[in-house]
């Protein structure tokens, strides 16, 4: 333990001193193993939170005609129950399991930037309370998690609740993408001695390949919700037909990033299932590099099936044809973990503790799931099944009876590792088969609902024959399912409080996390074993047969630069971003549209301010040539004038906006002005941050920071630098220099 | 409670009374097919498109049994062949097969090319090229449909009429949000976007009533934007059409003529129209032939007297929500207003 | 004129290219003496004939935009891929082509063949003049092999470390994937040649109505071919490399990908 430990900032540790100060201290922590416990304990919150909206949900459906609640509120419990379900309660599950568990699986002693961890965990709290103060400012959102175009705009939902939530999602998704950054990091640079990529345990291979996708479909998210914001509260176009906008629009946004959010809560399931089942099997993993491969072929082709859920929006037979190949695509890598995962069962010696029987019907409920959903990316089925209770049957087997088991798996699994006590078996059992009849009870005959024609999201339905008492066993399955979450509380606490002590390793596994004490020290290690293969404590405890060696066992040390690796992934989400901008920009401008329009920019002002921009690229150049060769005053020359030239261009943005608005055009003129002043906008706005940082090096050099080890600052702020200027390069391109081809 | 299917009789004072006893009865007679498979429409598809669709439904849900089969089957028989006992040696080491990985990943790829060339087909069958012009055009309102028929210019709500064994080109539209027309047993169901006119076929080849809904989330009272789709044979269809053509009967003196007189001066005539009265305002329903439908509220309730006069009490009180603001009308103005739309067949 | 009509009758018989072909074929079975390595090589001779001799040909000129579509992929990313795999471990490019080896060339090369030749007035210019077109057929096989040179070099040193290759090869996927986006929404008339073709073969009114390709859904499918296919494309060689990654045993490999 000498590399990684080091690259930990000496501040961001806590001293025995300060960790006295307990209250102080879970507020202000950033130890990477108390932020787990706290994303855990506040998606624990907001699953009670989400279950009780569940239950008000069944309720009102348990018989036809109900009067229980208004239309109104159903309305918003059950976008609310959506909304919180997914960013308040699986997203901070899994990621307070990752936080806790993959920086122990790699041996390392911390998460790569503890700070910016505090600061990713503290947003879910914000985003939560963002969206819960909606009821106090005229009613929560009721629009559904997906809040589709024109419903969701000022005309038809004035309220301001849907602001609310688009912030709050904002804050989320912000939340989200630095915590992956932080993953990404961590695996690249932080891994103990001896454990090679290759040799990752597949929890932590998995959630490294899954940050990836977080931090390029969160963004999207975040540009289509900056989208759907300036449309509510500037007036603008991008989704109100009226305006000259496309709804369809909001839903391809949505999608891109929403098809890959499915995969960004089931895969983290997917990693606990495959730590849990081999160890319960005690069996290494069948197949590990298959589960790992097809975990990238399921990110990439994620990323190409958002259509599926566009089937009944008329995008055309061939645009749903090529989804849905894409989309029976996907179904052959998930095909081969199902597979994978249930031959590992094959020839081992089975224990049946609660987190095993939690992972069985994890791969039962994800089999079923999972082949519901292929009817959905059969085109004519979707056609009939989309928007019925058929699919919300098919979700829910697969986010609760995947994903939402796949974590209880992990919690009766790690739960000895964080408390140091193990829960009750018994409890546990009964927590697991009241889930497990609750859950089938609840969602089994939501299919058949569903092909009976019953629609989603109404909040009463007429007295049709079979609907009455499917419906009230869909809503007594509910109740077991509430029972088991009670049960599940119970067991928490009571083994808190007096539960048996678990020991180091108490189910014998093999990875990394159960070589340390129950729960880990600070510091995570005194003393790492060898490792050599995938399963090191399984070569410790098996010294006459250990596993084959996986990759050689000499070892080239992590990447240190974990600040360039951060900010290069932090761009990769910027890129998305601005990808949906520019691709919006074209895809509304593609027809001149009546009103301003290109012809009303300045095309040669602003060509010489961009001017300066790209030479400050040129500049800053320069700075870092002249920070290596310790050239300090033709340094500071140099950083100046990048700032200076960045200076200028802001001023020239200043005066084109300043012309436009003169002369009557701003941001709800219409579509182009709605595009144009967003696209630079937002560009703008980045110019500006980097002016900051560049700022900030600056007042370091001065101080002679910058000498004193510090020079990544400059390159990391360069590499941000450059990025902005390439990202207006290609919008300069695209707002100024396309209309004159045309 | 019955289905809300009440129709208004030749009295308006009287009406055919639905009761749970009589649901089979209604059934045979009335709905013909459509009420006997309300289980599962779906699989009881009566047109050529619903039956492409419903066809393939069974070969690939008859796919995904047998896959889902094999594999809890292979994780049964693990669990029943492979028990942990206490102090029993590791088991085998075994680390993964290469030609087992090709070998499951292969035939799924044809699996799903097959299913894949199937679904091209049925696309073909279940949703063909829409027609030059349609034959009627449904418009999605919050939380109502409007029909209208172009050749013949008929306008009604929340109840279509359609020729049995006629294949119907229908335009669907969108007024405000989004909205979307499912028939499971006649049809795919298809958004309506505003700006974005979309297409389908719409057939029934057996009489009946077959029950429709708008299945895309449209704001407050979603739930109750249903539809009845009646399908009849050819000269029942034409006399529908010519019947719901006509503009409405005058009315010369007593209650109805007061109904009138009151529904033109509460403003109900900036937002509803009836044909043959001059009002022509196309916000809320069509009014012309209002106690020829069966359902008021788009479903919400039975069309008889006494559920109207409930509706114009108070609308609110019978679908919170509804754009249809509460008038507060005297008793003697609801008696009137209600004799009025009696005369309105 | 039927669809049978058309499959029979559509072939454009160059004679160079076919000689040139049988030449290449025989040049290589002679030179390499290496079965394996030969049956690539074949299948990429193949797919380069199937793009420019085969009815695909004729609808790509001037006629069908998604059919111009399949053949540049065809050209761009199949044949020199299968090229590449067909060479002998001992070939070595000469000294002047040197600077094509470099990784960011290779991208650029590859990306930007699929870019450049889809500015409105190249695109046209490609599939009237058949001057045009010979260099774009030219260039598109030789910056296509560029870009797969960093992959399937034929001697290891040569090839991007897995995982270099992999972020190298998801890059490239997304750039030619928002072409693709870009492509699919736009409205009809991305290359404007296609808009109007001229009907030298009466096959137009066969297209139009028989197969249904309008100028809309015709670009369309275009759009398409370049955002899904094309990306199955680099997903199959992204899951080899991961394949390589796990199976070579070499520690130096492990960790060069950042």
């Amino acid at each position: 333990m000498n590399g990684p430990a080091l690259t930990t900032a000496p501040g961001a540790i806590l001293t025995a001193g300060d960790r006295a100060h307990h209250r102080i201290a879970w507020i202000s922590t950033v130890d990477h193993k108390r932020i787990g416990i706290l994303y855990l304990l506040t998606g624990l919150f907001f699953f009670v939170v989400g279950g009780v909206e569940a239950l008000f949900i069944r309720l009102q459906l348990a018989v036809p005609n109900n009067t229980l609640l208004r239309p109104d509120t159903y309305n918003q419990l059950f976008t609310m129950h959506g909304t919180t379900m997914i960013f308040l309660v699986a997203m901070p599950l899994l990621f307070g399991l990752a936080n806790y568990i993959l920086p122990l699986q790699i041996g390392a002693r911390d998460m790569a930037f503890p700070r910016l961890n505090a600061f990713s965990f503290w947003m879910v709290p914000l985003g939560g309370i963002l969206l819960h103060f909606s009821m106090l400012d005229g009613g929560a959102p009721a629009v559904g998690w997906f809040a589709y175009a024109p419903l969701s705009e000022t005309p038809y939902s004035s309220q301001p609740g849907v602001d609310y939530w688009a912030l709050a999602l904002l804050v989320l998704g912000i939340g989200s993408v630095g915590t992956s950054i932080n993953i990404i990091v961590t695996v690249l640079c932080l891994r103990a001695p001896g454990m090679t990529l290759r040799r990752l345990p597949l929890y932590t291979w998995i959630n490294f390949v899954n940050s990836f996708l977080v931090i390029i479909a969160l963004p999207v998210l975040n540009a289509g919700l900056a989208m759907l914001l300036i449309d509510r509260r500037l007036h603008a176009h991008f989704f109100l037909p009226s305006g000259g906008g496309s709804p369809i629009m909001w839903q391809h946004i949505f999608w891109a990033f929403g098809h890959p959010e499915v995969y960004i809560l089931a895969l983290p399931a997917f990693g606990i299932v495959s730590e849990i089942i081999p160890v319960f099997s005690r069996k290494p993993i069948f197949g590990y590099e298959f589960v790992a491969g097809s975990t990238v072929a399921i990110a990439i082709l994620s990323f190409g099936v958002w259509g599926h859920h566009m089937f009944t929006v008329g995008l055309g037979h061939t645009m749903d044809l090529f989804f849905a190949a894409a989309s029976l695509l996907i179904a052959i890598p998930t095909g081969v973990k199902v597979l994978n995962w249930s031959t590992t069962l094959v020839g081992g010696r089975i224990r049946l503790s609660t987190a095993m029987l939690f992972c069985l019907a994890f791969l039962v409920h994800f089999l079923c799931g999972g082949l519901t959903g292929v009817t959905h990316a059969v085109v004519p089925l979707d056609w009939q099944t989309k928007n019925s209770y058929y699919l919300v049957a098919h979700f829910h087997f697969v986010a609760v009876g995947a994903i939402v088991f796949a974590i209880l798996a992990g919690v009766y699994y790690w739960f000895p590792k964080i408390s140091g006590r193990m829960l009750s078996e018994r409890i546990g059992k009964w927590t697991f088969w009241l889930m497990v009849i609750g859950f089938n009870l609840t969602f089994i005959v939501q299919h058949f609902l569903g092909l009976a024609g019953m629609p989603r999201r109404v909040y009463t339905y007429p007295d049709l024959p079979g609907w009455g008492w499917m419906n009230m066993i869909s809503t007594i399955g509910a109740f077991f399912m509430a029972a088991a979450a009670l049960l599940l509380v119970w067991n928490l606490l009571v083994t808190l409080w007096r539960g048996p002590a678990a020991g180091n390793n108490p189910w014998n596994a093999w990875t990394l996390e159960w070589a340390s004490t129950s729960p880990p020290p600070h510091e995570n290690f005194h003393e790492l074993p060898p490792i050599h293969s995938r399963r090191p404590l399984w070569d410790d405890a098996n010294p006459d047969h250990p596993d084959p060696v996986v990759g050689g066992d000499e070892v080239v040390s992590p990447v240190t630069e974990k600040c360039k690796v951060g900010i290069l992934a932090f761009i990769a989400s910027e890129s998305a971003f601005f990808g949906v901008l520019i691709l919006a920009f074209l895809y509304f401008n593609a027809t001149p549209g009546s009103g301003p329009g290109p012809k009303d920019l300045n095309l040669v002002k602003t060509g010489m301010f961009s001017l300066c921009l790209f030479a400050s690229s040129f500049t800053l150049w320069r700075t870092e040539i002249s920070q290596q060769r310790n050239h300090r005053r033709a340094m500071l020359g140099w950083l100046g004038a990048t700032i200076l030239l960045g200076g200028i261009f802001i001023v020239g943005q200043g005066l084109e906006y300043g012309g436009l608005l003169r002369g009557g055009v701003n941001i709800s003129t219409n579509l182009f002005a709605t595009t144009f002043f967003t696209l630079t906008g937002f560009h703008g706005l980045h110019v500006c941050l980097g002016l900051v940082a560049l700022l900030v090096v600056l007042g370091l050099a001065l101080a002679g920071d910058l000498d004193a080890g510090r020079s990544v600052v400059l390159e990391v702020v360069g590499l941000y630098w450059h990025f902005v200027d390439v990202v207006w390069v290609l919008v300069f391109t695209v707002v100024y220099i396309f209309p004159l081809l045309r | 409670m019955p289905i809300p299917l009440g129709v208004w009789d030749i009295d308006p004072g009287t009406h055919l009374q639905l009761s749970a006893d009589d649901e089979h009865r209604v059934a045979s007679r009335d709905l013909g097919h459509g009420i006997m498979n309300y289980l599962s429409p779906t699989f009881h598809p009566a047109s050529p498109e619903a039956g492409a669709i419903s066809h393939l439904f069974v070969v690939t849900l008859v796919v995904c049994a047998i896959i889902f089969a094999l594999v809890v089957g292979l994780i049964f028989y693990s669990l029943m062949r492979f028990r942990w006992q206490e102090g029993k040696s590791e088991p085998k080491q075994l680390a993964g097969n290469k030609t087992i990985e090709i070998v499951w990943t292969v035939i799924p790829l044809f699996i799903v090319a097959m299913l894949f060339a199937m679904t091209a087909r049925t696309m073909g069958l279940s949703d063909p090229p829409p027609a030059p012009n349609p034959d009627l055009v449904m418009v999605g309102h919050q939380w109502w449909w409007e029909a209208k028929y172009p050749q013949s210019g008929v306008k009604t709500a929340n109840e279509i009429h359609i020729p049995v064994g006629k294949a119907i080109s229908v335009e669907l539209q969108s007024a405000d949000v989004l909205h979307e027309f499912w028939v499971p047993e006649l049809a795919r169901k298809m958004t309506t976007v505003p700006g974005h006119p979309n297409h389908i076929w719409l057939q029934a080849d057996k009489a009946g009533t077959y029950l429709g809904v708008c299945s895309e989330f449209c704001g407050t009272q979603h739930a109750w934007m249903r539809f009845l789709v009646v399908a009849e044979d050819a000269s029942s269809f034409d006399r529908w059409q010519r019947h719901q053509s006509a503009p409405s009967l005058p009315v010369v003196d007593g209650a109805a003529a007061r109904g009138l007189a009151i529904f033109k001066q509460m403003t109900c005539a900036s937002c509803h129209a009836i044909g043959g009265t001059g009002m022509e305002a196309r916000i809320g329903p069509d009014l012309t032939h209002f106690a020829s439908r069966k359902q008021i509220g788009a479903g919400a309730v039975e069309n008889t007297p006494e559920n109207l006069r409930r509706w114009l009490t108070n609308p609110q009180d019978v679908k919170p929500g509804v754009q249809m603001p509460n008038f507060k009308f005297r008793a003697d103005q609801l008696s009137d207003l209600v004799a009025y739309f009696g005369t309105l067949k | 004129m039927t669809t049978e009509q058309f499959l029979i009758s559509g072939w454009t018989w160059n004679p160079l290219l076919l000689v040139a072909s049988v030449a290449a074929l025989a040049g290589s079975r002679l030179a390499f003496r290496q079965a394996g390595r030969f049956r690539y090589f074949a299948a990429s001779v193949g797919v380069i004939l199937l793009a420019l001799i085969s009815p695909l040909h004729t609808l790509a000129n001037g006629y069908l935009f998604s059919a111009h579509m399949a053949q540049h992929i065809l050209l761009l990313l199949v044949a020199p891929a299968l090229a590449l795999l067909g060479l002998p471990a001992s070939f070595s490019v000469s000294r002047l082509f040197r600077f094509l080896t470099y990784p960011i060339v290779g991208w650029i090369s590859g990306v930007g063949a699929m870019w450049f030749w889809h500015v409105p007035s190249l695109c046209s210019a490609a599939a009237i003049s058949p001057t045009m077109f010979t260099v774009q057929t030219i260039s598109l096989l030789s910056l296509g092999s560029a870009f797969w040179w960093q992959v399937l070099a034929p001697r290891e040193e040569h090839r991007l470390p897995p995982l270099a290759a992999i972020v190298y090869l998801f890059t490239a996927c997304t750039a030619c994937s928002a072409l693709g986006i870009i492509i699919t929404f736009a409205p009809a008339g991305v290359c404007p040649i296609f808009m109007q073709p001229v009907d030298r073969l009466g096959i137009l009114p066969m297209l139009r109505e028989d197969w249904g390709m309008t100028m809309p859904r015709d670009q369309q499918i275009g759009g398409l071919l370049m955002w899904v296919p094309m990306c199955l494309i680099y997903v199959t060689a992204i899951l080899a490399q991961l394949t390589r990654w796990y199976a070579v045993p070499a520690p130096a490999l492990a960790e060069k990908g950042r």
